[in-house]
């Protein structure tokens, strides 16, 4: 997983609990690479599920929650990091059908180690976009972070529902339904 | 500063760690990246390197290509003009500006504006406006067109081709190609002239030409050949041509010629074909094969000729000639027919003649008979010459070659001639080079005729001087020899003028002065015919007044003397009289008369002395060349060849019997008959009629040593014949010989008696021609048994048959009654005769 999560992660924690959360939440886990992160560099995904399930513990918000909470702040920092690749996407609905077919082919070229989950997005309608997501990760609910941080950028408003495909959470279908 | 104590403290150590280790992190990855940019930089560079050159090769071989297309272009008959699409020139070639008479470079021309040269050049063209409408219609279009035409005003035909360019789908610009085709046109123009001139040509012929497969089914049919059978084209087309054409008659010829077109021959053929009405036409067919430019055989091709008319003149001419042919053939069967009915009577007139010197004739009847066997043997000799002519014409002379003498041939015609020169004082001259041979192979016989024939005219046309014949030899390569024969007199000659005319047929040379000679002109056309076939040639020289000269020359093989299977010829008198005293007698006989024959055979038989019997001059000295005579009995007058004929020549050729005695038979007992014998090399003669005692007493003379055989006769009983009879020729007849008298009137009463009534039956049925053979038949009976009186009778008779006259019928009639008495008169005294006979020779010859 990239560094840019764990850093951003991290970046996230302190805003809103200070570096002590931070610093207890590195310290109670048992991390290879000792909490130390670089956005370019590459670390295991279960470095991200200790630290989430340490934060869980302190704060008692559950890891899902968290990630939906980080999904919403992630948004903003991939798109101020990524503006001028994605100013032709004028609107949520044209973003997030780009994810698997644009975005993901563009990331994969610069990190080529990355592991990205897959979507398989399909136009019901002009109002009705349907989203499967698949991952063995099962960060799903970073995903809904995500869709709900794009919403806000377009200044758009959207009832986005889920139910599980796969009762672990590694395929999730989501059905958004964009709000007048 | 190891550890403190202070929590705070504590964590921002461990913050502090943590930020140094991430930046320590990212300088590692950051190097790593650096390198890898570095690397990827270097890779990229070399790509970029690689590309620049594959860019440049690209590059370069493109320009080649471009200016090969150029120059292309550039050198194209073709006027090629390129734009792009917005009509702009592109490129274009000096064969265009040719065409057009553009007075700038290719080049100059590049960029310029087609929508406006348009404008200037379609007054190049008859149809201005037409032009460019074509061109807005082709442009709109952007479709290929090939070979559209145009004219200009200074008589050049143009081909032009409009070429839309696309790259991707898109319409990128156009070519037009422009082709001056004036010279072109005007050879297809000359092509088309000619093909027309050659196909008017075979329409005018009435060739009719018919083009098969080589499954024989109708590629093309012309007009010419349709209108022949009747057909449309369309009606012909892919039907199988034989089978619609050929007659059924003539499928096997037609067969053969498929055989030898599958062989790549040509040929002409004539059949008959079928019209569409069905009618029949002859034709006649020139077929070839067709090859393809590979040299296959694709079909072949057939011209016919309508000739009809030609077969239908062809079988009329063929009816024609047929009639004209059986007509030809008619005739001359016609006239050999005629010549042949000629001769036979004439025979009969010749033989009488002759038989009449056996009748004691007196002095002036011998005159008249001589005069008769004259003119009936020049008749004799033109009808022969008639014949002769017709089997010359006819082919149907054989040479037979075969051993003879030649000089004794020649010797024996001086003689004849000599003897028939005579009363003409004139002297018959022989010469023969004495290198040539007696004996050798070639045609004796047509020799014979020719120099008879030559003599004969020499002394028909020659009054004094000399008759001569030459004989020299011209040439000898080992056997073979040729030898030129002159036969020359001194005679009246023929004048220049006529002297190519006389070997002509049926030309006589007519002059009143020559009234007398008669003939029928055939004969020097019948001499140089059959030297001729002899592969000889002829020549005359003839000088008027003076004489002629008739030249030829014959080639001859020379060969010995045959061998002949007989005992040899005794050369001395002692030794012919022992070898006759040691072996068997034999006489050759000659004689015509047939009782005459009998006669002397009846003699013979009883005096038991061998011999033979020659029917003429002719036969005797054929016999006389195969076999030996002790004595050769020649009677004078004789049809064929007489006996003074016969004599010279056993005496003048090569035989065993030269030199054979030789006893005239004289029917008178003149004495130039008798000096003409002896000089015709006879050596003594007897007076007809004989007795068996003259005869005998002759044969003594001659041949002493027989004497013994015939001695004891002498004193034999007689028999005497009964008055009522013609005892004189009875005696003469039989003599001593009662036996043989006895035998004939037995015949005569058995067989020959019943025929007499058959002279009443065809007398009565008008059936001459049965009636003339009885009579014949008959007539010489009636002497045998004494009754001489009926011979003139039945002579009427034959004579009646023949004439048909008005009175012949009555005469006939008279004649048979008065036969028939005299038969029913003497039927007894002939019974009690033979009854007599019968009973002296049981008496006296049992």
């Amino acid at each position: 997983m990239k560094g840019l999560v764990f850093s951003e992660f991290l970046e996230l924690v302190e805003q809103m609990y200070g570096y002590e959360m931070v610093d207890k939440i590195i310290e109670n886990a048992h991390l290879p690479s000792s909490g130390s992160y670089t956005s370019v560099g590459t670390y295991s995904h279960l470095e991200m599920f200790e630290l989430l399930t340490n934060l869980s513990k302190e704060v008692s918000i559950s890891v899902d929650d968290l990630l939906r909470l980080y999904g919403n702040w992630f948004f903003d920092v991939l798109m101020n990091g990524h503006k001028r690749h994605l100013n032709n996407l004028t609107n949520s609905f044209d973003l997030l059908y780009a994810i698997e077919d644009h975005i993901h082919v563009e990331v994969k070229k610069l990190y080529p180690e990355a592991e990205l989950p897959s979507f398989e997005t399909t136009i019901i309608n002009p109002t009705h976009l349907k989203m499967i997501y698949s991952s063995e990760r099962k960060m799903w609910a970073l995903a809904w972070g995500l869709m709900e941080g794009c919403f806000k950028h377009y200044k758009e408003k959207a009832a986005i529902t889920y139910h599980f495909l796969v009762s672990d959470g590694s395929k999730v279908q989501f059905d958004i339904h964009l709000l007048a | 500063m190891d550890s403190t104590d202070d929590p705070i403290v504590a964590m921002w150590q461990r913050r502090w760690q943590r930020e140094r280790n991430a930046r320590k992190q990212a300088e590692v990855i950051l190097e790593e990246k650096a390198l890898e940019l570095f690397e990827a930089s270097k890779l990229l560079k070399k790509n970029n390197e690689n590309l620049e050159q594959i860019v440049d090769a690209r590059t370069k071989a493109f320009e080649k290509s471009q200016r090969r297309l150029e120059a292309f272009i550039r050198n194209l008959q073709y006027g090629i003009m390129l734009e792009n699409e917005n009509r702009k020139l592109v490129l274009t070639n000096m064969a265009f500006c040719d065409i057009f008479s553009i007075p700038l470079t290719p080049e100059d021309l590049i960029g310029i504006d087609c929508v406006a040269a348009l404008e200037d050049v379609k007054y190049l063209f008859t149809e201005a406006d037409e032009f460019v409408e074509r061109v807005g219609d082709l442009l709109a279009k952007r479709e290929l067109v090939l070979g559209d035409e145009l004219s200009t005003i200074d008589g050049r035909i143009l081909e032009r081709n409009y070429v839309p360019i696309f790259f991707d789908d898109n319409y990128i610009g156009h070519c037009w190609q422009y082709r001056d085709v004036t010279q072109i046109k005007l050879a297809q123009e000359q092509i088309k002239l000619s093909e027309e001139k050659y196909r008017g040509v075979i329409e005018n012929m009435e060739l009719g030409i018919l083009e098969v497969d080589n499954d024989g089914n109708t590629v093309r049919a012309h007009k010419r050949f349709c209108e022949m059978v009747g057909y449309t084209e369309a009606e012909v087309l892919g039907k199988h041509a034989a089978s619609l054409f050929i007659a059924p008659v003539s499928k096997t010829v037609f067969d053969q010629q498929v055989e030898i077109r599958n062989k790549g021959g040509a040929s002409t053929y004539e059949v008959q074909m079928l019209r569409k009405d069905g009618s029949l036409m002859w034709a006649v067919i020139s077929g070839a094969p067709i090859f393809n430019t590979k040299k296959e055989i694709v079909g072949s091709m057939g011209i016919h000729l309508d000739i009809s008319e030609r077969k239908k003149l062809e079988s009329e001419l063929k009816q024609a000639k047929i009639i004209a042919e059986n007509a030809q053939r008619a005739e001359k069967d016609f006239l050999a027919n005629m010549s042949h009915e000629i001769r036979t009577p004439l025979n009969a007139i010749i033989g009488m003649a002759h038989l009449l010197y056996d009748t004691r004739p007196n002095k002036q009847q011998i005159e008249y008979l001589d005069i008769l066997k004259n003119a009936s043997s020049i008749l004799h000799r033109l009808i022969s010459d008639i014949l002769d002519i017709a089997k010359i014409e006819a082919g149907r002379v054989e040479i037979q070659n075969k051993p003879f003498d030649l000089i004794g041939l020649v010797r024996t015609l001086q003689k004849t001639f000599q003897m028939r020169a005579k009363e003409k004082n004139l002297e018959i001259e022989c010469m023969v080079d004495a290198r040539i041979e007696n004996w050798v192979e070639g045609d004796e016989l047509l020799l014979n005729q020719i120099l008879l024939n030559l003599l004969g005219n020499s002394l028909k046309f020659t009054e004094k001087g000399h008759i001569g014949i030459s004989l020299r030899l011209l040439k000898r390569e080992n056997k073979q020899i040729t030898i030129e024969f002159k036969v020359y007199d001194s005679g009246i000659g023929i004048s220049p003028e006529k002297l190519p005319l006389i070997f002509q047929k049926f030309k006589q040379l007519d002059n009143n002065k020559q009234q007398k000679y008669r003939g029928t002109g055939l004969g020097l056309a019948i001499v140089k015919e059959l030297i001729e076939l002899q592969n000889g040639t002829i020549k005359a020289e003839s000088d008027l007044n003076n004489g002629t000269t008739i030249t030829f020359q014959l080639n001859y093989t020379d060969c010995g003397k045959p061998e002949i299977n007989h005992l040899p010829a005794p050369t001395h008198i002692s030794e012919i009289q022992t070898a006759q005293s040691l072996r068997q007698l034999k006489v050759l006989v000659v004689e015509d008369n047939e009782m005459n024959q009998q006669y002397i055979k009846g003699l013979f038989q009883k005096w038991n002395i061998a011999f033979n019997i020659a029917e003429n001059g002719s036969e005797a000295l054929k016999k006389a060349q195969e076999q030996n005579f002790d004595l050769l009995l020649m009677d004078l007058e004789m049809p064929i060849m007489d006996g003074y004929n016969a004599a010279i020549a056993i005496r003048n050729t090569e035989n065993i019997n030269t030199n054979t005695p030789i006893v005239a038979l004289t029917a008178s007992a003149l004495l130039d008959q008798k000096h003409k014998a002896l000089e015709a090399g006879m050596n003594g003669f007897l007076t007809k009629p004989f007795s068996p005692q003259q005869l005998k007493e002759l044969l003594i003379k001659h041949l002493p040593v027989i004497a013994d055989n015939i001695q004891e006769e002498y004193n034999s009983p007689t028999f005497e014949f009964s008055e009522q009879l013609d005892t004189n020729s009875l005696n003469i007849f039989y003599d001593t010989d009662i036996e043989h008298a006895c035998e004939m009137f037995e015949t005569f009463l058995e067989s020959v008696l019943p025929e007499f009534t058959d002279l009443y039956t065809y007398a009565e049925t008008k059936n001459y021609e049965k009636l003339y053979k009885i009579a014949h038949k008959l007539k010489p009976t009636v002497a045998m048994v004494g009754l001489t009186w009926i011979e003139p009778m039945l002579f009427t008779i034959e004579q009646a048959c023949r004439d048909k006259k008005t009175d012949s019928e009555q005469t006939i009639k008279q004649n048979i009654q008065n036969i028939n008495q005299e038969i029913n008169t003497f039927q007894p005294i002939l019974q009690k005769e033979y009854k007599r006979l019968k009973k002296f020779c049981k008496k006296y010859k049992p």
